[in-house]
């Protein structure tokens, strides 16, 4: 079988993010393992994308769709519940969040050009507009930017 | 190609779950736990089983930390208030 980029580029991002976000989880203080388990959702969702593309299967996206769409439920989660622990340092990681969004806007770009218009696209964009937005949105509920978060 | 993305996965989620059997405190437990649910969902979709990883996102990714950090506040709270009342006993 040929070397598929594609594939390749999921290897990349599924073992670089992957391992980065389970050592950030495993060591360190309360806050820098809620935001490494943000950036789980963030490292492993454009992976699945780019499988998705390099399998030739557009029912994979489904994965992808609902791990952008669960990954910051369980942020919030942990932002509502771990109120005491997170009361010490507040977490606030904007450039690891930045960081993350421009990659999945990268990934969803090159997974457009290579799908074309269509139904299929949009769906992607879907994917990645929530992936970004879920992002933003627990990053600021992480870093104290809602009160209604923050009452334990 | 496509055996170094399985590779790759079977690491992740070995270490993630060696990881997650190490920890001592049940809500860093949790922590891991969701990383895991994320990480076997794309071993899942890897091995070309991506109905399986569809569940194991749903319950992994959100609804097993979900009630285990109710259980964890549940019984804090309980320990908290067990505390006050022995100390008013004692009085």
């Amino acid at each position: 079988m040929a070397v598929n980029g594609w594939i390749l580029a999921a290897t990349v991002c599924l073992g670089g993010g992957g391992a980065a976000a389970l050592w950030g989880v495993t060591t360190g203080p309360p806050a820098r393992r809620v935001v490494a388990q943000n950036m789980t959702t963030s490292a492993l969702c454009p992976a699945l994308l780019l499988l998705s593309q390099g399998y030739g299967r557009p029912a994979y996206v489904d994965l992808a769709l609902l791990l952008a769409l669960l990954g910051p439920v369980g942020t919030l989660v942990f932002a509502r519940l771990l109120g005491d622990d997170l009361e010490g340092g507040r977490p606030s990681a904007w450039g690891l969040t930045w960081t993350a969004a421009g990659l999945s806007a990268v990934v969803v770009a090159a997974v457009c050009a290579a799908t074309g218009p269509g139904r299929a696209m949009v769906k992607l964009l879907v994917v990645g507009a929530l992936l970004i937005a879920g992002n933003v949105i627990a990053s600021r509920a992480l870093s104290g930017g809602f009160r209604g978060v923050r009452g334990g | 190609m496509s055996d170094a993305v399985i590779v790759v996965a079977l690491l992740l989620t070995a270490a993630s779950a060696t990881a997650a059997v190490a920890q001592r405190d049940p809500a860093r437990q949790a922590l891991v736990l969701s990383v895991l649910g994320s990480v076997l969902a794309v071993l899942f979709t890897v091995l070309q089983a991506p109905d399986v990883g569809l569940s194991q996102l749903a319950v992994g990714a959100a609804l097993t930390p979900l009630l285990i950090m109710l259980s964890v506040r549940k019984v804090r709270r309980r320990g908290r208030t067990h505390d006050a009342a022995a100390k008013d006993g004692a009085r």
